[in-house]
C-alpha cells in the first residue's frame, strides 16, 4: 500500500491530505459541537420576543449596544456574568455588536423591568441623568411585525430543528416548554395574550389601548425581548 | 589560497558599503552605533568563512566508509553513527514530549476562565480585607456609590424615585403603596406566611374585616411616619404582624416604621412587586455591598 502510495505523488498528496484532514476533524469537531450546544436554561425566543428582537434590530440598538460580557471583573460586576457560545444557540444572528457606547444588554433582564424600559423608551435621560441615548417615541405607536416573527419560527423550528413545543431542561432541573402556534392567527392570538401581561406592567395609555384593540405596539415586543434577556 | 583572499575582500567590500550607507550617522560618542558596525563585521566574516569552508570541503573532501546493503537505483548510503549531540537532543525531545502531552499541557494550559476566576479570587480577598471592619459612616459612603452605580437609574441620585417611577427611599413608604398592599396582599420578600389581602385583615376592635375608611385612615397613618390618626385602626389589624411599634418581627413581617439594612438586603436578594412597578433582585452585589446599601438607604430617612 505504502509502496504503491509512494509511486504515485497524486494519491500520495490526497492520502496526506485525507489524513491530516481526519486529524483535524477528530481534535475540532467534538470541542465545537460541545461549545456551540445550547448551556441549559437557554429556551428559543417566543413569537413576540422574536418581533421584538427584530424591533431591536431594525433600531440598530447593536451598533451602541453589545450582547457578549467577556470574562473580565471589570465586566461581570457591570453587567452579569460572563457569557456562554452554547447561550447563543437560538441567535440567528447573534448581536454580538462591536461596539459599546451604552451598556451591555446581554443579561439586563435581570435588573430591569418592564416599567423602567418604558419610562426609558420615552426619555432615556429622565431616568439616567446625562444619558446621550436618544428617545424612541415611535416604538409606542408603530406595530410589532409579528407575521414575519412566526414567520422565522417556523423557518428555524423546520430548518435547524429548534425545539418549540419540545420540553427545554432549565438550570434548576425542571423543564420549560416554548410554545409555536400551528398557524399564523394562533400565533398572533398568541402573541397578543403575551403582550397583555407585559402591558398589564405599563402606564402608557395609547399602548394599553392599543393592546385592548388587538394590536401590539413595537414598544411591547422589545419590552419581551429584553425581557427575555437574562 | 585564492578563496581565502577573495573571502576577505568581498568581507571588506561589505563592510565598506555598510560603512557609507551607516558609517556617516556614527558619532564619537555613539557605543551603540560602534557596536553595531561590531555585530556587522562579525557576521560578515562567519558567513563568508563558513561559506568558504563548505565549499573547500565540496571540492576536496571525498566519502569513505562501509555502505549499507539497501541500494535505491545506484544511490548508496554510508552507514554512519548517529552523531553524539544529536542523538541525545533527540531522547530528551522525546521525554519532554511525553512529559508535556501527558502533564505539561494538560494540567498548566492557559483558560480565559481560569485567568478569570483567579483575578476575581484575588479581588475578592483583597475586596474583603480591606472593608472588613468599616466604621458606619463610610459603610454609608461607600453605600453612596454603590446606590448610585446599580440603583440610580430607577430611584434617582436624590433617592426620590424620579417623580413616582420607583419608590421614594427618603421616607419609608408611600400611601399608595400601603393600600395597595392592603387590598392587593403582599408577597414580596420570601416570608413564609404571606400577608393576606383586604378579605383576611380583620380589625380587632371591630371584630370586622377592614372597612375602605379605615383602609384609607391606616394608609395614611403609616406613610406619614406611624403619625396623626388611624393608631386604633393600625393597633388592631395590622400590630398582629408588624408590631405595635410598627418595626416588624423576625420572619414574619418587615418594619414598616423604618428602613433598616436587613430589610433593604431583603428586598435586594427577592426583588419585589408593588403599586409602583416590579423591582428586580440584585444578585450581582455582594455581602458586603449589600450591608452598605442597607446601610445607605437607611441613613436617608433618619
Amino acid at each position: 500500500m505504502f509502496h504503491w502510495l509512494e509511486k504515485h505523488p497524486f494519491f500520495f498528496a490526497v492520502a496526506v491530505f485525507v489524513t491530516i484532514a481526519f486529524a483535524g476533524l477528530v481534535e475540532i469537531l467534538p470541542n465545537f459541537a460541545e461549545a456551540s450546544r445550547p448551556t441549559i436554561g437557554t429556551k428559543p425566543y417566543s413569537t413576540l420576543e422574536l418581533a421584538g428582537r427584530h424591533v431591536y434590530i431594525k433600531n440598530s440598538c447593536n451598533a451602541c449596544h453589545s450582547q457578549l460580557i467577556r470574562p473580565f471583573k471589570s465586566e461581570t460586576d457591570r453587567y452579569g456574568a460572563y457569557s456562554l457560545s452554547g447561550e447563543y444557540a437560538y441567535d440567528r444572528p447573534f448581536l454580538w455588536g462591536s461596539k459599546r457606547t451604552g451598556p451591555d444588554l446581554m443579561r439586563i433582564g435581570n435588573v430591569r423591568t418592564t416599567d423602567w424600559h418604558e419610562n426609558h423608551m420615552w426619555d432615556p435621560a429622565g431616568v439616567v441623568p446625562g444619558s446621550i441615548m436618544p428617545a424612541y417615541r415611535w416604538m409606542f405607536a408603530n406595530e410589532a411585525d409579528v407575521d414575519t416573527a412566526y414567520a422565522e419560527q417556523v423557518t428555524v423550528n423546520k430548518v435547524f430543528n429548534v425545539p418549540y413545543n419540545k420540553p427545554i431542561p432549565m438550570k434548576d432541573g425542571s423543564t420549560e416548554t416554548v410554545p409555536m402556534a400551528a398557524s399564523l392567527d394562533a400565533a398572533k392570538a398568541e402573541a397578543l395574550a403575551d403582550a397583555k401581561v407585559i402591558v398589564a406592567d405599563m402606564k402608557n395609555q395609547d399602548v394599553k389601548d392599543m393592546v385592548a384593540s388587538g394590536k401590539i405596539p413595537e414598544i411591547v415586543a422589545l419590552i419581551a425581548y429584553l425581557n427575555s434577556l437574562k | 589560497m585564492k578563496l581565502w583572499i577573495g573571502g576577505a575582500i568581498f568581507v571588506a567590500i561589505l563592510m565598506g558599503i555598510t560603512w557609507m550607507m551607516a558609517g556617516g550617522d556614527i558619532g564619537a560618542n555613539d557605543t551603540m552605533g560602534s557596536l553595531a558596525m561590531l555585530g556587522a563585521l562579525a557576521t560578515a566574516v562567519i558567513a563568508i568563512f563558513v561559506s568558504i569552508k563548505y565549499v573547500r570541503q565540496i571540492q576536496e573532501e571525498k566519502a569513505g566508509g562501509e555502505l549499507a546493503d539497501e541500494n535505491w537505483d545506484g544511490i548508496g548510503e554510508y552507514k554512519n553513527e548517529l552523531p553524539m549531540g544529536w542523538a541525545v537532543l533527540f531522547l530528551a525531545t522525546t521525554v519532554w514530549a511525553v512529559w508535556y502531552y501527558l502533564v505539561g499541557y494538560p494540567l498548566n494550559a492557559y483558560s480565559q476562565i481560569g485567568e478569570y476566576n483567579e483575578e476575581v479570587a484575588i479581588h475578592d480577598a483583597s475586596f474583603a480585607d480591606k472593608h472588613a471592619n468599616l466604621d458606619a459612616q463610610t459603610l454609608v459612603k461607600m453605600g453612596e456609590s454603590v446606590f448610585i452605580v446599580q440603583c440610580s437609574q430607577c430611584h434617582g441620585l436624590a433617592a426620590d424615585g424620579i417623580d413616582g417611577k420607583a419608590a421614594n427611599l427618603n421616607k419609608r413608604i408611600e400611601e399608595k403603596s400601603v393600600r395597595h398592599a392592603i387590598v392587593n396582599g403582599a408577597n414580596n420578600l420570601g416570608y413564609a406566611a404571606p400577608m393576606p389581602d383586604r378579605n383576611g385583615l380583620f380589625n380587632m376592635n371591630t371584630g370586622a374585616l377592614i372597612t375602605d375608611a379605615e383602609i384609607a385612615t391606616v394608609s395614611k397613618y403609616v406613610a406619614n411616619g406611624m403619625k396623626g390618626a388611624g393608631e386604633d385602626v393600625f393597633q388592631g389589624t395590622c400590630a398582629a404582624c408588624h408590631g405595635s411599634d410598627g418595626k416588624g418581627m423576625e420572619f414574619v413581617a418587615p418594619s414598616i416604621a423604618d428602613f433598616n439594612p436587613e430589610l433593604v438586603a431583603t428586598v435586594l436578594k427577592h426583588g419585589k412587586k408593588g403599586v409602583i412597578g416590579a423591582m428586580p433582585a440584585f444578585d450581582l452585589l455582594n455581602e458586603q455591598q449589600i450591608k452598605a446599601v442597607g446601610a445607605y438607604v437607611t441613613s436617608l430617612s433618619k
